[in-house]
């Protein structure tokens, strides 16, 4: 059933037909609907469910850290500040294989103080060993909600759901509310790997000495290699039952572009449009909607990429003495790709400033004009330089 | 299960996980300080002289123990109605929580509780030992008298107790006006007593004769008939003044004789301030006359207060010095006095005359309230010898069978409460005296003492489980403040000023429930453990084990953190070097 909804209370719902069991959390803005929402399930038995106010992000990390060892499907939501907290927990869920979904809701970080869209946050915890899934619209992030789920409980790695301030976590759009028989169909109840018991007592997390560490590490990696292929096959499952895909990458006129333009979250919405404008002035662009960011789908991004002319990567990030970070990974996922095409960094709507058709369009121009990138990152939009 | 991987490659898990338990870290062996139980004594305990366990009644209360309540009031007092109304509640005084916001308003729980038995809502359940064979001579059904008969009976012995007046109640039911305290309440626990078997003999007025006469025909004698004689002020006139006492007597009789216009109550003790306030339900425009400040008087503040609000006019630091008639009219005059100094054992500043002109005062009629003495010798030991026990609130003269005297005869305050601890000492006295003898009764009173204070403890005389009162008294300092947010004291609902002047209706209602329940949980119950279960909740070792309602520490884990001592609320527990 459609209904209007702002991002916050899409999320929420998808948690709530999740049948999370444990829910953790400490407000902070843009993340509070999502998890004021829930709250309310809990209180008035909509869910049945444990919510556990807490005084901190760490202890809300901690939490749902707990109730996952005891094999409970687990949920927590963030943004900014609360997610750099959390930041010791989250390689503890991440190596001590506990398959919690967060929300993410991409938030710049202080000083000066910023609500506003950013997505510096996540990015800054790519080494943790969370996959990260970037959401464009109300639908993609429900629905991504109930994915996460289910790839998190098979590989036993925790997904981080990423969704954009305000732009998508406070704006109304019709969104399909799945019936709860065909998410049960889709998502079965947690049966989990690891769980603590009572009856047969043991302890997890303790000391790994050098002779065990790198196995352990690498057997996060050997998960994380895997998960392409297992969301492929989840993604189907979904699209069996619901009728909806989104895929790792999504291709927007792709296949005869020249150029090609990188974009995330919101962004990918407007970009559509630039594309279509551009398209009509018999512009050879497409468009590559970056969805997954962990693991990082390094042969999809050779394969659609390898071969046009020139990529235009926008950043709505930037990490300090080196440039903005999904430029960053598209440089890397490319230099042993012989005759990949120059990589062109924007940086463009940090800390809630709008990309717009007019920053897009100009990002594509710049673009198609140089032979050659003129620095790392181009900053696009400045008002005072 | 759909959780198998769908590419059916399997998902390597290799995290550290061990089966070894963590019981074989005997954390425990880190230790070098150990949490343990131990219950200590509550300020509001050891201030009350009859030796209430406020934190534990209060405990009972908040927990709906009603019945609990009442009967761990019973064990020390017989009168909570009474003592809810009248007593000076010294407990509120030191009440730990006035650091945080207000003192608990101890009296109004004390009140609800003995209000709700006399309604006939609580049963008291305190049992009475097989008897002993033995009976008691009491004479006087004052307080103290009444006390001392209800804590023997209990003990098991049999009591005669020997009244001059028309009924029992002494002071409580002739000194004490209506609006303080009404005769049905008085008449209740007074009842309630009776049940323990006692016998009251009342119009029996007593002589010396009498007295040595009883020594033969009992066990043991205990006078506490109070002052039947009022000090004189030893000045001229004094014959035209009537007896501030007398006349609350009449009032209590019902004798409401027709008032005068004015009049004048010299004195600064509780019975000069009862006297001007009935005088002003009367329609007296009243002046009370004192020789010392204001500040000095004996009476409770709160009277006082309570005595300007309703019009009395208090002039003080005039000492009278003659009475004479004009007319119609007394003309007192008055000495003006001034400060001189503090007087050194009482706390309260040393008055001489001024030394200016003197001054007079006209009035219809005069009471004078200065106080009271024995009536007789006798009601004093004659001859003071090494055997004679002076204790905190009676004397044991030097006789066999034992002889002892309480209650205003001996108590340096002469309130209710000090009444019912005199009561309850003869008592212990008597019973010690018949067990083990005299020389042993000064060590078994002190085993027997709450806290560091004077007030004996009936429920530690007689064995009771978990009332062991230690001698270590909690402060503020040693509550967890995090546990309680700032409340405001219950309030209790009070006659308006009109109706207060016009009547003798009681002034004070009784809390709701409601508001009585949410009083209660204001109390810290400090040194007592309520069962919060903090120290179980907060152990990180998991190290309190909890065992048919009782906690324990487990050694074995106990690492000697110190949380479990921190988390608890109101200091039950504490740290012990390990030896």
């Amino acid at each position: 059933m459609k209904e209007v909804l702002e991002g916050s209370h899409a999320v929420s719902q998808a948690v709530r037909l999740a049948k999370v069991q444990v829910m953790s959390a400490y407000p902070i803005t843009p993340q509070t609907h999502i998890v004021e929402a829930l709250s309310e399930y809990c209180a008035d038995g909509t869910m049945d469910a444990r919510f556990i106010c807490v005084e901190s992000e760490h202890s809300a990390m901690a939490a749902v850290i707990g109730a996952s060892s005891a094999g409970i499907r687990t949920f927590t939501a963030t943004s900014s500040q609360g997610l750099a907290l959390m930041h010791e927990l989250l390689h503890w869920a991440s190596a001590g294989r506990l398959p919690i979904v967060m929300a993410e809701v991409n938030r710049a970080l202080a000083p000066g103080w910023n609500i506003w869209m950013d997505q510096t946050d996540s990015l800054a915890q790519r080494d943790t060993g969370w996959i990260q899934l970037y959401c464009e619209d109300g639908q993609e992030v429900l629905d991504t909600v109930l994915q996460a789920y289910r790839l998190a409980e098979t590989v036993n790695l925790p997904v981080m759901v990423v969704l954009d301030a305000f732009f998508l976590s406070h704006t109304f759009e019709p969104v399909d509310i799945p019936g709860q028989d065909l998410v049960d169909r889709f998502l079965p109840p947690f049966s989990p790997k690891i769980a603590l018991d009572t009856s047969d007592p043991f302890a997890i997390g303790q000391m790994a000495p050098p002779n065990v560490y790198m196995e352990m590490r690498r057997d996060v990696q050997k998960a994380m290699e895997q998960v392409l292929d297992i969301f492929s096959g989840v993604e189907q499952e979904f699209l069996n039952i619901f009728g909806r895909t989104y895929g790792p990458v999504e291709r927007f006129y792709c296949d005869d572009a020249r150029i090609i333009m990188v974009v995330t979250g919101t962004a990918a919405g407007t970009c559509r449009q630039v594309i279509s404008d551009l398209r009509s002035k018999g512009e050879k662009v497409g468009m590559l909607k970056l969805k997954m960011f962990r693991p990082f789908p390094v042969n999809l991004i050779r394969e659609d990429l390898g071969r046009v002319q020139k990529i235009a990567v926008v950043d709505r990030n930037f990490s300090f003495g080196a440039s903005g970070i999904f430029a960053q990974e598209i440089r890397a996922a490319l230099c042993n790709h012989p005759g990949h095409p120059p990589v062109f960094g924007y940086i463009a709507g940090l800390g809630g400033r709008d990309v717009t058709v007019d920053t897009l369009s100009e990002i594509y121009w710049k673009t198609k004009e140089s032979d050659a990138p003129e620095d790392e990152s181009v900053w696009v939009g400045l008002v005072n330089c | 299960m759909a959780q198998e991987p769908e590419n059916g490659k399997k998902i390597p898990l290799f995290i550290s996980r061990s089966h070894i338990l963590t019981d074989v870290n005997k954390t425990g062996s880190w230790r070098f300080v150990r949490p343990i139980y131990r219950e200590k004594t509550a300020p509001c305990s050891t201030a009350c002289p009859a030796g209430q366990d406020i934190p534990r009644i209060e405990m009972f209360f908040n927990q709906n123990q009603f019945e609990d309540a009442l009967n761990t009031i019973l064990f020390e007092n017989p009168f909570p109605s009474v003592c809810g109304r009248v007593c000076f509640h010294p407990c509120e005084r030191v009440c730990n929580r006035a650091g945080l916001d207000e003192p608990v308003a101890v009296h109004d729980l004390e009140r609800f509780i003995g209000d709700a038995a006399a309604r006939g809502e609580l049963k008291p359940g305190l049992k009475k030992l097989p008897a002993k064979g033995k009976t008691v001579c009491i004479i006087g059904a004052g307080p103290a008298g009444m006390a001392a008969g209800y804590f023997l009976s209990r003990m098991g012995y049999s009591c005669d107790i020997y009244e001059a007046r028309s009924e029992p109640g002494g002071i409580l039911r002739w000194g004490i006006p209506r609006y303080r305290l009404p005769e049905t309440v008085l008449t209740f626990e007074i009842d309630r007593i009776k049940q323990y078997g006692l016998k009251i003999s009342c119009n029996t007025p007593v002589t010396h004769d009498f007295v040595e006469d009883a020594k033969n025909r009992y066990q043991a004698v205990f006078i506490a008939c109070g002052h039947g004689r009022s000090l004189k002020m030893n000045i001229p006139g004094e014959h035209m003044a009537d007896d501030g006492l007398d006349y609350l007597n009449r009032l209590r009789k019902g004798d409401t004789a027709p008032s005068t216009t004015t009049a004048a109550v010299i004195g600064g003790g509780n019975t000069a301030i009862d006297v001007a306030r009935s005088l002003v339900r009367q329609g007296t425009k009243t002046t009370l006359i004192y020789r010392r400040q204001k500040q000095d008087m004996p009476a409770f503040k709160e009277e006082v207060e309570m005595a300007v609000e309703e019009g009395v006019t208090i002039m003080e630091l005039f000492s009278p010095v003659k009475i004479e008639k004009h007319d119609e009219e007394f003309v007192i005059s008055l000495q003006k006095m001034k400060t001189a100094g503090m007087e050194t054992d009482r706390g309260r500043s040393r008055v001489i005359p001024d030394g200016g002109p003197g001054h007079q005062f006209r009035t219809l009629k005069i009471f004078t309230a200065i106080g009271a003495e024995p009536a007789d010798p006798w009601l004093s030991p004659l001859q003071k010898t090494d055997a004679t026990l002076d204790l905190s609130h009676c004397t044991l003269a030097d006789s066999d069978p034992p002889l002892l005297y309480g209650g205003d005869l001996t108590n340096a305050i002469q309130s209710v409460p000090d009444a019912v601890a005199s009561g309850k000492q003869a008592a212990m006295a008597i019973d010690i005296f018949f067990k083990q003898g005299r020389h042993a009764i000064t060590d078994r009173l002190n085993s027997c003492r709450v806290g560091n204070g004077p007030a004996l403890s009936m429920a530690r005389y007689m064995g009771e489980k978990q009332r062991n009162r230690h001698e270590d008294v909690v402060s503020f300092e040693h509550i967890n403040l995090d546990y309680f947010p700032r409340e405001s004291r219950a309030e209790t609902k009070t006659l308006s000023l009109d109706d207060r002047v016009r009547s003798f209706d009681e002034i004070k209602t009784t809390l709701t429930i409601d508001r009585a329940l949410k009083e209660s949980r204001r109390c810290f119950n400090c040194g007592i453990c309520n069962a919060c279960d903090n120290c179980r909740i907060f152990c990180p070792e998991i190290a309190v084990t909890l065992h048919a309602g009782e906690r324990q520490i487990d050694l074995d884990y106990c690492k000697g953190c110190g949380i479990c001592v921190v988390e608890c609320p109101r200091s039950a527990m504490e740290l012990q070097e390990e030896g």
